[in-house]
């Protein structure tokens, strides 16, 4: 059997060197490959208490203008009442209000949602304005108990779950980096999305991985991800 | 160790954890939780280090890290505070500043000339003549300072953390301990900030009645409460080191500095307890009693053998009993006040025998083997004045219990004002903000039970506040009407040395002769003399200065004032402030391609970007070769970093027409077109290329430093416009390569094949989509290198793999990658300019030749009022390209000057060896007189040598433009 490695595709992560260094496994995913996990036995439990794991290569879109929020209405989609604020699709696609006129739409962790997809080939109508999303910004997904406390040492917003409750977004800087922050827990674990700047993911990657060693947080494949929600 | 007491005697030490440590070399033994300073006293080790200016013996004042007496090096850093910094096995350290031994210090010797070093000294001494400043500044400067860095340590991990809480309670006595406890008792989540290692504050240590129970009962009831309440989060060993606005509280803990918000602040400091004043003040053995009782609850180390107290309260009958309970053996209590009133401490003292001297002072303590070996005492005429003579008490240890001033430092940085009322030697805060209550001893209670009600009362204002309860305020209890203030416990002596700043070995002749220099207002007194200025921040001797420059200036202390409390509080390592720093830099998703060919990287704003390929050490070779493999061959270039950005909409060619120099409305789709931008100052800010993919479609690249502001730019202006459009930064979301050189269109067409590449289809300036190695993407004819060239922008992701697609079909055409270097040489054998590198804050189109890039026949655009006037003028210098034909000249450098005669004329922008001229090119700001083709001009270049240059018609390279149009 023949390992899947980032460059038998065209679209490879940012981080894709990081997580050979660290001996991932990838796997193929709606077309993209993604880090299955890093070989330990243990990343459920590890995403559990504190995980950092990268979804840039999943599926993702945005758009906005005037038209926006009733044009990608009119495609299927719920979006959520006030900005800074997310709404889970029937699909398992996550639809973050950036603003009254920005949506960002994340793809499921299997990369089988089909409102990215469907959103992106429909035509598009007045004062609404595609975004480059995917490539844009990366997505990285911190999880776990200690998420918070951890990003407590690099953001100035408060997570905590009982400040920052599930859905809710800030749009803020992560060690020095604008991100957006979208906390989306997967079942009973905290969970929080950070998109930022792609051309930063290294250093990002590298600052969270800093910061969590404190708490001894790992990295770990989507499927420890998966196996959350 | 023997010396120890027992237990429950040393509340912060582990008796079975013994620990090893030198000091000045020697070997000692004290347990974990030993301060430097507590174990070294067990030891009987009581020099810890030299004073400042006379290098005078001291030891501990406060054994609460409030002062600089007990400054100390250590092997990863100077001046670090004995009393405060734990032991730890084979831990070095050192006293400091000294010459030849700490117990015998030939800089000692200063002292016998103290009278020659008076207040104001350098400024008296160095001003004149003229010259003698720069004599004395080489000795002055290697006696200033204190410890030695080592720079040969590898700096430690610090980092910092943001916090958040309702309530944020500084100080953990009595008073914050019950804040506290009333905050989160209505539910708000509190924070409890103390510097020590124990919650507890005067409760581990002092005595709060004649038995000495009532602390220790209270303080076990206090923290068994404050464990068992979920709501409070507790912080000890952690020092707040400032207010800022909004409660913005830095605090520091070990190598971490916290970042707390806070929606109510209840400062519970406390108050630092003052010396008294007199001659000898400073010697070891002389120490605060606070000092004494922390040493000895504490650290379970007896202070001394024999004892005298000073006092002007109570608090030093309390000390006596603390001393006498320790087995010391109490002198003297020597109280300034003529009749003390009657106290359950007094009568204790007098009960068990202790002798009190009331109405005397100590006049001057005595030395031997740098220690404190007597003291003298003298009944007190009137005060501040002493009988002409006294009687002498042998003692080893001098406890002084004179008064305190509230630890006011944080309230004052909040907008508090301190007040002191003279009569009652009294200090109130007032004015705090909103968010910020005050309880306790920094407020001037002293009673335990007084000090609890404040503290409830304070958490019920600040609960109020935030919405947690509506409970009816009561009113503030009143204070004491006896202060434990002694009004003047300053006596001055005829030999002087009595300490009223002991970080900078300052007197009371000192502060007076300052008011006589004429600087009598506080601030000015503090600047002239330095007293406060030390590493103790006037802790011990704002008052006192207060005191004397009141009376020297016959005014009232109220009316004096004392000098402003400025963040930090208390020392902090730069490594706090640096902490763990953020640099985001940012890599092209080809990254590692670059680096796996062998690139030089640098750092081009934030970006990494391959400078060239090969050894750093063979630049100019590997440079000149790419050059020439493009000129002859094909080259690729990460151009990932340039500016991208998309102007979508029905208004999109208004917009650019109004925001770029040049006419964008008939644009055709399908072209690119030239985009020079200039503030409304007529200045060039930026350029790039506008290509419209549609008609309602504009993508505009801009320079890889200047695309955030051109971004911010666009927004701002079409905020006032109101166009039908919207902007939006692409930059990161493509990557993008420019391949250029003769060969370029044969190796494209190996990977484009939906978009025909010739010339007649897709000219220079044209603009496609299309794919290239099944990649989408956008391709732009451009020629800033002066060649066939195309840009292929793709998405960030597939960067890598257009990079190698194109590599790989290029291998028979002989492609190599170029860098940024290779491409500034190219683009300037093409008469490019690059903005920001040729052009200043000064620099308009006409100047630097690109007045073809400015449309007259629009009725607007972002700089054109201005532009049109400048054109109405003179033009007083100009952008010009010149040559250098002499082979054995140096090769002039940017900003090197164009002279006329010996007159500055003009500067160079851009100059470098061109391997296709053969010789060197560059670009210089010149008068208009120099500026025609032919002229010769001088360039003053490296180590001042005149270059003759020759002002060239540009480009230098295909002034046709034939190559770029293949």
């Amino acid at each position: 059997m023949t390992s899947i490695r980032p460059s038998q595709v065209a679209r490879r992560s940012q981080l894709a060197r990081r997580h050979i260094e660290l001996g991932a496994e990838f796997e193929r995913s709606g077309g993209q490959i993604v880090v299955k996990n890093y070989g330990s036995q243990t990343e459920v439990a590890q995403a559990k208490e504190l995980g950092l794991a990268d979804l840039s290569t999943l599926p993702r879109t945005g758009f906005k203008g005037a038209g926006a929020p009733d044009w990608a209405q009119a495609q299927g989609a719920t979006l959520p009442q006030q900005p800074n604020t997310s709404a889970v699709q029937n699909d398992s696609s996550l639809v973050a209000k950036l603003s009254h006129q920005e949506l960002l739409i994340l793809s499921d962790l299997n990369a089988k949602s089909t409102q990215i997809e469907l959103l992106d080939n429909s035509s598009i109508a007045a004062q609404t304005y595609a975004l480059p999303r995917a490539d844009s910004h990366c997505w990285l997904a911190v999880t776990g108990n200690q998420a918070a406390e951890m990003f407590s040492k690099i953001c100035a917003v408060d997570l905590r779950a009982h400040k920052f409750v599930n859905g809710e977004i800030a749009q803020t800087s992560v060690a020095k980096a604008n991100a957006i922050v979208i906390r989306h827990d997967l079942g009973s674990t905290h969970c929080f999305y950070v998109l930022t700047d792609v051309s930063v993911a290294e250093f990002l990657w590298d600052c969270l991985l800093d910061a969590m060693a404190e708490y001894s947080g790992k990295p770990v494949g989507v499927a420890a991800l998966r196996a959350l929600g | 160790m023997k010396q120890r007491l027992p237990a429950p005697y040393g509340s912060l030490i582990n008796r079975d954890a013994p620990v090893s440590f030198r000091f000045e070399r020697k070997s000692y033994q004290g347990f974990a939780g030993d301060s430097i300073a507590s174990a070294l006293a067990a030891n009987q080790q009581w020099l810890l280090s030299r004073s400042f200016k006379y290098h005078r013996p001291r030891g501990a004042l406060t054994m609460a890290g409030q002062d600089a007496n007990t400054m100390v090096q250590l092997p990863s850093n100077p001046n670090a505070l004995a009393d405060r910094e734990l032991i730890s096995d084979n831990l070095d350290v050192m006293g400091q500043n000294y010459s030849g031994s700490l117990n015998t210090d030939h800089g000692a010797l200063l002292g016998l000339f103290s009278r020659f070093l008076p207040v104001g000294f350098y400024y008296k001494a160095f001003f004149k003549p003229r010259g003698m400043w720069e004599k004395w500044a080489p000795l002055i400067r290697k006696k200033a300072g204190l410890g030695v860095i080592n720079q040969q340590l590898e700096p430690d991990y610090y980092d910092k953390q943001y916090k958040f809480f309702d309530v944020v309670v500084v100080g953990a006595g009595p008073a914050g301990m019950q804040a506290a406890l009333s905050a989160a008792v209505e539910g708000c989540e509190v924070l409890l900030v103390d510097e020590n290692p124990l919650l507890g504050g005067s409760l581990n240590y002092a005595r709060f009645d004649a038995e000495g129970v009532r602390g220790q009962q209270l303080r076990e009831q206090l923290i068994q409460k404050v464990d068992a309440n979920n709501n409070i989060t507790c912080m000890t060993d952690a020092v707040c080191n400032a207010w800022f606005a909004d409660n913005w509280l830095p605090i520091i803990r070990y190598k971490r500095l916290y970042k707390v918000r806070a929606k109510q602040t209840i400062l519970c400091t406390g108050a630092l307890e003052q010396q008294a004043i007199f001659h000898n003040n400073d010697l070891p053995g002389v120490m605060m009693s606070s000092a004494a009782q922390r040493l000895i609850h504490l650290y379970a180390v007896r202070p001394g053998r024999a004892a005298v107290i000073v006092t002007g309260n109570n608090d030093g009958y309390a000390n006596a009993l603390d001393l006498l309970d320790a087995g010391v053996e109490v002198r003297a209590i020597v109280d300034l006040r003529e009749q003390p009133a009657s106290n359950p401490m007094i009568d204790a003292a007098v009960a068990r025998g202790i002798r009190i001297e009331t109405g005397h002072a100590v006049y001057e303590a005595h030395k031997a083997r740098n220690h404190l070996s007597a003291v003298e005492i003298r009944k007190i005429i009137i005060p501040g004045i002493c009988a002409d003579s006294g009687e002498v008490i042998p003692c080893d240890l001098l406890c002084m219990a004179v008064g305190y001033t509230p630890t006011y430092q944080l309230v004052c940085q909040a907008g508090g004002q301190l007040s002191y009322d003279d009569d009652s030697a009294m200090f109130t805060l007032d004015n705090c903000p909103e968010a910020m209550q005050i309880a306790g001893s920094v407020n001037s209670h002293w009673d335990l039970d007084t000090c609890l009600a404040e503290a409830s009362r304070a958490a019920m204002i600040a609960t109020n506040a935030l919405g947690l309860t509506h409970a009816h305020v009561p009113a503030q209890i009143a204070r004491e009407s006896v202060s434990p203030n002694h009004p003047w416990p300053i006596f001055a002596h005829t030999g002087g040395k009595e300490f009223v700043d002991y970080d900078e070995d300052l007197t009371i002749a000192d502060i007076i002769n300052a008011t006589r220099d004429g600087y009598e207002h506080i601030q000015l007194v503090k600047r002239y003399s330095t007293c406060g200025m030390g590493p103790s921040q006037g802790r011990h001797s704002a008052l006192a200065a207060a005191r004397l420059v009141a009376a020297a200036t016959n005014r009232t202390v109220a009316q004096t004032g004392v000098t402003t409390a400025r963040p930090p509080f208390a020392p902090e390592h730069l490594g706090h402030s640096a902490g763990r720093s953020f640099y985001p830099a940012r890599r092209s998703n080809m990254h590692y391609r670059h680096l796996e060919a062998g690139a030089q990287m640098l750092q081009a704003g934030a970006w990494y970007r391959p400078a060239f390929y090969g050894p750093a050490d063979n630049s100019q070779n590997c440079i000149n070769a790419e050059v020439v493999n493009v000129r002859n061959n094909v080259g690729l270039v990460d151009v990932s970093t340039l500016g991208g950005i998309d102007v979508r909409g029905p208004d999109a060619a208004e917009f650019l027409n109004r925001f770029y120099t040049f006419g964008f409305v008939k644009q055709p789709v399908g072209k690119a077109r030239y985009a020079l931008l200039t503030n409304e100052g007529g200045v060039v800010i930026d350029d790039g290329v506008a290509c419209r993919f549609n008609r309602d479609h504009y993508y505009v690249t801009a320079t890889t430093g200047g695309v955030d502001r051109v971004y911010q730019s666009m927004l701002k202006w079409n905020a006032q416009w109101r166009l039908d459009i919207d902007i939006a930064n692409v930059t990161s979301a493509y990557c993008g390569v420019n391949i250029a050189g003769p060969k370029a269109r044969e190796v494209l067409a190996k990977l484009c094949t939906d978009v025909d590449l010739s010339n007649e289809l897709f000219p220079y300036m044209g603009v496609r989509e299309g794919t290239v190695a099944g990649i989408a993407a956008r391709l732009i004819r451009v020629g800033f290198v002066g060649e066939l060239g195309y840009e292929i922008h793709v998405p960030q992701h597939s960067g890598e793999a257009l990079w190698d697609a194109i590599m790989d079909a290029g291998q028979q055409q002989g492609i190599r990658p170029f860098g940024i270097e290779a491409q500034r040489v190219l683009r300037l054998e093409k008469g490019h300019i690059i903005i920001g590198q040729d052009t200043d804050a000064m620099s308009n189109p006409m100047e630097v030749q690109m007045g073809w890039a400015v449309s007259r026949n629009k009725p607007f655009f972002v700089g054109g009022r201005t532009i049109s006037e400048l054109e109405k003028k003179p033009q007083l210098r100009r952008l010009v390209g010149f040559v250098v034909n002499d082979p054995q000249a140096p090769i002039p450098k940017e900003s090197h000057l164009v002279l006329n005669g010996a007159q500055m004329t003009g500067r160079v922008t851009s100059c470098q060896y061109s391997p296709t001229l053969q010789k060197p090119i560059g670009l210089a700001y010149v008068v208009p007189d120099s500026a025609q083709t032919g002229s010769s001009i001088i360039i003053k270049s490296t180590g001042g040598v005149p270059v003759t240059a020759v002002v060239v018609k540009l480009p230098f390279y295909d002034p046709d433009t034939l190559r770029q149009e293949l």
